[in-house]
């Protein structure tokens, strides 16, 4: 029924865009001809028989003929208001919507003019790229590209500001047009709905001025960046996590690879790309709203400062050092500006010695997902050591499914790896939590020393495993990596005592608890 | 978040991001003087795993400015932390 609902209103919303385009488009038209009629009209009395025509053009005194001018000039203007609009450089609704960025010295006439001719890329409409281009759009940017390939998710929209509950499931593209467009129906949206690949990234990004990395993964960073290194474009890069966001203006001045005066690009900065194993997503780590809003809007001051920058003046030195600003919700300061370097003199990308060439970006030699790893999904244990959700659950409820005998919940202990907080919000009755930051920081024998040998307690969740020897224990955490990995320090530690205990994890974690066997469970 | 005030004779390093999640601290105050290529084996003994984990891909400041760590004739890492310095652990953050 909602899906009937849904699929219906994307229908008509399809009909209604589709109609107002054609609108536009004849309303463009009309104008243009009647500027176009103007104009003959004009020039009408100059071309007429009109003996004054021969005056003017064959010989008349010089102060006569200049005051029939300047009658001439105004008759025009007093008849119609079209021939007065293009006095102006600016549309009288643009004086209106921009006046109160217009009187700023800042931006002025020459630098909206310049924001009107600008065309700026928007790679990733999430929580940095809607607020982004909602102050490009609304700042009057001449055309707005927005790449990105996801559709709209629940769990977006509590950050992700053009997107709303009514949009969940369509493209972020789609209804970020819808939310632009409403916002600013004078700037030009370019969609691009499909992930940004090394294949298409050049083509994807040669018609814009400027570009805006508002992605969630190394890989994209550093394609991005390359991308805009081979093609001259400053970059204006920002991230955010949890409660932390980056901030960069990166390749300013875009000079040509090679050239030190150019400013440094992300590989300068971060010439290796962090282990896979320790990149952390906003959905596994969490983002507060606003600091992933703060980012966004910082990026879009960041591109109305680059657009509108003047030529540079005797006042003001050529260029800025590149910085890099830190902010961090809950530190005190929350802002903090690194100097950065300048470019690297061996730099992969715009250093005279780069790799990375447009040759090998378009033949997808250039294996960006190789580069920065990844991580294929854990398989740590054998099938002995692991039981699915729906098999656990019949444990609980009595039989066990390996021995057949009949126990109960208390019979054994269930580990829950979840950290804290995600404990707090759901877990399984009679579950008991031991944080996995808690098991990573513990020491086994194999590792630098032991406790006993350092002559230190093991730490308490340890000591209460061991506590109760005789009880198998069960691992579980939210997808079913953490566990795995629990198992086998716990099994490191000695608390299987050489397989005395059984000590195995949930397949597939608390995901595959909801979807198998207790559906009310909640889905965070 | 202990005091950002530093005894004598320390420097102040801040964590940011997964630094500061691997360290679970914010900021701490370490012996002065020390040289920045020193840094990461004195932080991966305090903390260890955190050199290849976290360091390898991080970007280094002193008193909120660039080390250039990389580079063969990396002459950043031969810098010495004095007393009173700042220093910061900077991951690449690419979520978004």
């Amino acid at each position: 029924m909602m899906t009937q609902i849904i699929e219906s209103l994307r229908q008509q919303i399809g009909h209604h865009e589709a109609a107002l385009q054609d609108l536009r488009q004849q309303l463009a038209k009309a104008e243009h001809n009647q500027q176009q009629q103007e104009k003959v009209l004009r020039q009408k009395p100059k071309l007429s028989n009109d003996p004054l025509d021969h005056d003017m053009n064959f010989g008349v005194p010089d102060d006569f003929r200049s005051e029939i001018f300047a009658i001439l000039d105004q008759e025009p203007s007093a008849d119609n208001s079209t021939a007065e609009e293009r006095r102006w450089p600016l549309e009288p609704h643009e004086y209106k919507r921009y006046g109160r960025q217009l009187i700023m010295p800042e931006i002025g006439l020459q630098g909206q003019l310049k924001l009107r001719k600008a065309k700026v890329l928007i790679v990733g409409m999430g929580g940095l790229g809607c607020p982004a281009a909602a102050y490009l759009a609304g700042a009057g940017v001449g055309i707005l590209g927005l790449i990105d390939g996801d559709v709209v998710e629940e769990s977006n929209l509590h950050r992700q500001i053009l997107h709303s509950t009514a949009r969940v499931g369509m493209t972020k593209v789609e209804s970020a047009m819808v939310a632009l467009s409403s916002l600013n129906p004078n700037v030009k949206l370019v969609p691009h709905t499909a992930r940004l690949t090394p294949d298409i990234a050049i083509e994807a990004f040669r018609d814009y001025d400027l570009v805006l990395d508002c992605t969630d993964n190394p890989v994209s960073r550093y394609l991005i960046s390359d991308t805009c290194v081979l093609l001259g474009k400053t970059l204006v890069s920002a991230s955010a996590l949890r409660i932390d966001g980056q901030l960069m203006v990166l390749n300013n001045p875009p000079l040509p690879a090679g050239d030190a005066q150019g400013g440094p690009c992300y590989r300068c900065i971060f010439p290796k790309p962090p282990p896979p194993e320790s990149v952390v997503s906003c959905g596994d780590g969490g983002i507060l709203g606003p600091v992933v809003g703060v980012m966004g809007v910082l990026q879009a001051c960041e591109a109305i400062k680059v657009l509108t920058q003047k030529p540079n003046t005797t006042t003001s030195p050529p260029t800025e050092p590149p910085t890099l600003l830190l902010f961090s919700a809950y530190s005190n300061p929350m802002f903090r500006s690194i100097r950065l370097r300048t470019r690297k003199p061996k730099c992969a990308a715009c250093s005279a010695q780069a790799a990375v060439t447009s040759e090998a970006l378009n033949s997808g030699s250039l294996d960006y997902v190789q580069f920065c790893g990844s991580i294929n999904p854990i398989d740590a244990l054998n099938p002995q050591e692991r039981i699915s959700a729906a098999n656990y659950a019949k444990l609980r409820s009595g039989v066990n499914p390996f021995t057949g005998t009949v126990s109960s919940r208390d019979s054994h202990i269930l580990v829950d790896t979840r950290e804290s907080v995600q404990y707090e919000l759901c877990n399984i009755d009679g579950s008991r939590n031991v944080p996995f930051s808690a098991v990573s920081a513990t020491r086994t024998n194999t590792s630098n020393g032991n406790y006993d040998s350092m002559g230190i307690e093991e730490p308490l969740w340890v000591q209460n495993l061991r506590q109760q020897p005789d009880k198998p224990i069960f691992v579980v955490c939210r997808l079913g990596n953490d566990s795995q990995m629990t198992v086998k320090k716990m099994k490191e530690l000695g608390l299987d005592y050489g397989g005395k205990r059984f000590i195995g994890d949930i397949r597939g974690g608390l995901r595959a608890w909801k979807e198998t066997v207790d559906h009310e469970f909640p889905e965070y | 978040m202990a005091s950002t005030k530093g005894s004598a004779g320390h420097f102040t390093i801040l964590y940011f991001a997964a630094a500061s999640t691997f360290t679970r601290k914010t900021t701490e105050h370490l012996p002065a003087p020390l040289r920045v290529r020193d840094l990461f084996t004195k932080l991966n003994d305090t903390y260890p795993g955190i050199k290849d984990k976290v360091l390898s891909s991080c970007a280094v400041t002193v008193n909120l400015e660039y080390v250039d760590l990389d580079d063969d004739d990396a002459s950043g890492a031969d810098k010495e932390i004095q007393a009173g310095d700042e220093v910061a652990i900077i991951p690449p953050v690419s979520s978004g």
